[in-house]
């Protein structure tokens, strides 16, 4: 049995345990939703992410202004990159039981675009998640629709195909775990995560 | 009738006569345990004989305390357990109305049919009187038993006489789960579920995923079994990462389900015995769920989108061959099997909403059986003739009921919590979901006319359940 993940993960066809190791995790969306009126998931038993394994002081991973002459990231694990303080990719959001990309996410992708465009090597992976409402089985299909209209955009926007793998959660992972509209919101998202750099 | 009031000799006469073999729901737990075996002469006529009897209300069944020869401690400790268990296990068919063990805890046990005392047993309510003598062996012990008649003209009688072998202490319960499913097939000429087991996808051993460090959701959940009544809950993978959608295969042995393990989502398939898993339908690039074993156990149905669409395919496992049986635009999920391997049910939003179709096994002529709503989803087949779902609502789901002959549907989950991902027992009278109603998910049963809800996980998120076909 070989172990791609994916057509576009060749970069995963390692070592079955290594490949499960390393890709059989995803992370939530930065704390900073971003967009829109997103309100910070300050009230939420998240607690705060621990600041980062500990590795030597790395450049503050400003998302707006990822590095263009020397390299940030080149340092900094994948652990470390898809931290959400410092990801240089933010999250979209959606609105409830669409897929559809608005004007701000829309402009969320077209900078993500951009931070893929300039750290060309980059493999990414889409995770679609969903909020709870609707079945399970239904909101892994809404995950995925999430993803891939995530995917095409960017795509669109002249970034390869073969850098953007795309996975479902439905509701299986929500960023917030209440059930208020405002839980809701932050949920229903398309979320980066570097797999490759 | 002379012959159900023959005592022990003449049924021991009889061993050699018939001899029920069945597998051992503990065997994978006691792999050297032989399986409870039943030796009896009765029969034929014990189903005659109780609708003669029970004509017009529901037979009153009491579980005397169990005889123990010797007096073993170890036997005696498993001989009420076994009792109880026995107990609980009539009740859950509601084929008879048991009478609780508390409320006759003051009639002494009584050593043969004939020494039973008869007017404190009517007086008492019962009909029918179970009672054993258990016999310790080597490491295991039998049980001579006997369901007599108490009231009426034919007090005294024993309607049902057998001795089973192989009953252990160790597990006590497995005899016990043995013991009901022979009755009920025997009595009532029903089977039932007793030597059963749910599988399910828990949180509950979960390790945080890896780079998933913010929500305490973000964690792992492993494949679960156990059995049908919720004792010896167990977990069957260590993935270490999000699993969901276990399905038994017919042979009890064998699970298939949604694994995440190598980062995308992707059918997995475990054997009980602890060999690695397989993934036979894995194709880079595709994302596989919901997989369901065709009931003779040599397909898989499943929902992938490696066409570019999301549709229902079917994977061979002899031939290895795989077919897209939907190919229709919009995504087709969760295929559920018709018993007799003809038809698969699933959900499409081909319609523009999720509703519930229903087509022949090769794909051809889909029919859509939901016309209202459209959050309609996990389509299960029962054997009575009805298919259970899960149906969106306000402010939950519930768990639906549609009969195939009228095409009529009922709820039966009562609007508490949410409600999704409903499994049918292999005799179709009971449906697993999980649901809310308690807080966290958890997986409960209910029987498919709404009633006698019961809790049978408590311990972390228990979701998507599915019961095993056979022991």
């Amino acid at each position: 049995m070989s172990t791609q993940s994916r057509s576009t993960s060749l970069v995963l066809g390692l070592v079955v345990a290594f490949a499960a190791a390393a890709a059989c995790g995803r992370k939530p969306p930065v704390a900073q939703p971003g967009p829109t009126t997103t309100p910070p998931p300050a009230t939420t038993p998240t607690a705060g992410p621990p600041p980062g394994p500990t590795t030597p002081p790395t450049p503050p991973g400003v998302p707006s202004e990822p590095a263009i002459t020397s390299n940030p990231y080149d340092k900094m694990t994948l652990d470390e990159i898809n931290d959400p303080a410092r990801s240089p990719f933010k999250p979209v959001f959606f609105e409830y039981d669409s897929d559809q990309l608005n004007d701000t996410a829309r402009q969320v992708l077209q900078e993500n675009a951009r931070v893929l465009k300039e750290n060309a090597t980059f493999i990414i992976t889409i995770e679609g998640h969903a909020d709870e409402r609707g079945s399970p089985e239904y909101n892994l299909a809404l995950g995925e629709r999430r993803a891939l209209a995530t995917k095409s955009f960017l795509v669109s926007l002249g970034v390869g195909g073969d850098r953007l793998q795309t996975v479902s959660y439905g509701k299986e992972f929500p960023f917030d775990p209440g059930h208020t509209e405002e839980a809701w919101f932050q949920n229903r998202r398309a979320h980066f995560m570097v797999t490759k750099k | 009738m002379s012959k159900f009031t023959t005592p022990l000799v003449a049924v021991a006469a009889l061993v050699c006569t018939t001899l029920v073999v069945f597998e051992n729901p503990s065997a994978l737990i006691d792999a050297a345990a032989r399986p409870p075996v039943m030796l009896s002469g009765d029969q034929q006529q014990s189903v005659l004989e109780l609708d003669a009897y029970g004509k017009g209300k529901t037979t009153r069944v009491a579980v005397q305390d169990f005889a123990v020869e010797g007096g073993d401690k170890a036997v005696a400790d498993a001989a009420r357990t076994l009792a109880e268990v026995l107990w609980a296990d009539l009740d859950f068919e509601k084929e008879f109305y048991l009478i609780p063990r508390k409320s006759h805890a003051s009639i002494p046990p009584a050593p043969t049919p004939e020494a039973l005392p008869f007017d404190q047993w009517t007086q008492a309510g019962a009909d029918l009187v179970i009672m054993a003598t258990a016999r310790p062996g080597a490491n295991e012990f039998q049980l001579d038993l006997r369901v007599v008649i108490v009231r009426g003209d034919k007090r005294g009688q024993v309607l049902h006489g057998s001795t089973v072998q192989h009953c252990t202490t160790r597990n006590p319960r497995a005899c016990a789960h043995f013991i009901a499913d022979e009755l009920h097939k025997r009595i009532r000429g029903l089977d039932g579920v007793a030597q059963t087991r749910l599988a399910f996808a828990s949180d509950r051993d979960s390790v945080r995923m890896s780079q998933r460090r913010l929500a305490d959701s973000n964690t792992s959940r492993e494949i679960y079994i156990s059995d049908y009544d919720g004792f010896n809950q167990r977990a069957v993978t260590a993935n270490r990462t999000l699993s969901l959608h276990p399905t038994w295969a017919p042979d009890g042995r064998t699970l298939a389900y949604t694994s995440w393990l190598d980062g995308f989502e992707d059918v997995y398939i475990n054997t009980l015995d602890g060999k690695p898993f397989t993934r036979p339908v894995r194709q880079p690039g595709s994302a596989n769920w919901t997989p369901a074993f065709s009931p003779d156990g040599t397909k898989i149905a499943f929902s992938s989108n490696r066409s570019g669409d999301r549709d229902i395919w079917v994977y061979n496992r002899t031939t290895r061959q795989l077919r897209n049986i939907t190919n229709t635009p919009g995504a087709d999920s969760a295929p559920t099997w018709s018993p007799d391997g003809l038809k698969i049910a699933f959900t499409s939003d081909r319609s523009g909403s999720n509703h519930l179709y229903i087509m022949n096994a090769d794909g051809t002529a889909a029919n859509r059986i939901t016309h209202t709503g459209g959050d309609h989803d996990r389509p299960t087949w029962s054997p009575l003739g009805f298919i259970a779902f899960n149906s969106g609502g306000h402010p939950g789901h519930n768990i639906t009921v549609y009969k195939l002959d009228t095409g009529q549907t009922t709820i039966i989950t009562d609007g508490i919590g949410d409600n999704a991902s409903p499994a049918i027992a292999p005799n179709g009278r009971h449906v697993a979901f999980a649901t809310t109603r308690w807080g966290r998910w958890q997986i409960a049963i209910i029987s498919y006319d709404g009633q006698y809800l019961r809790q049978i996980t408590r311990e972390g998120t228990n979701t998507s359940p599915s019961w095993s076909r056979s022991p």
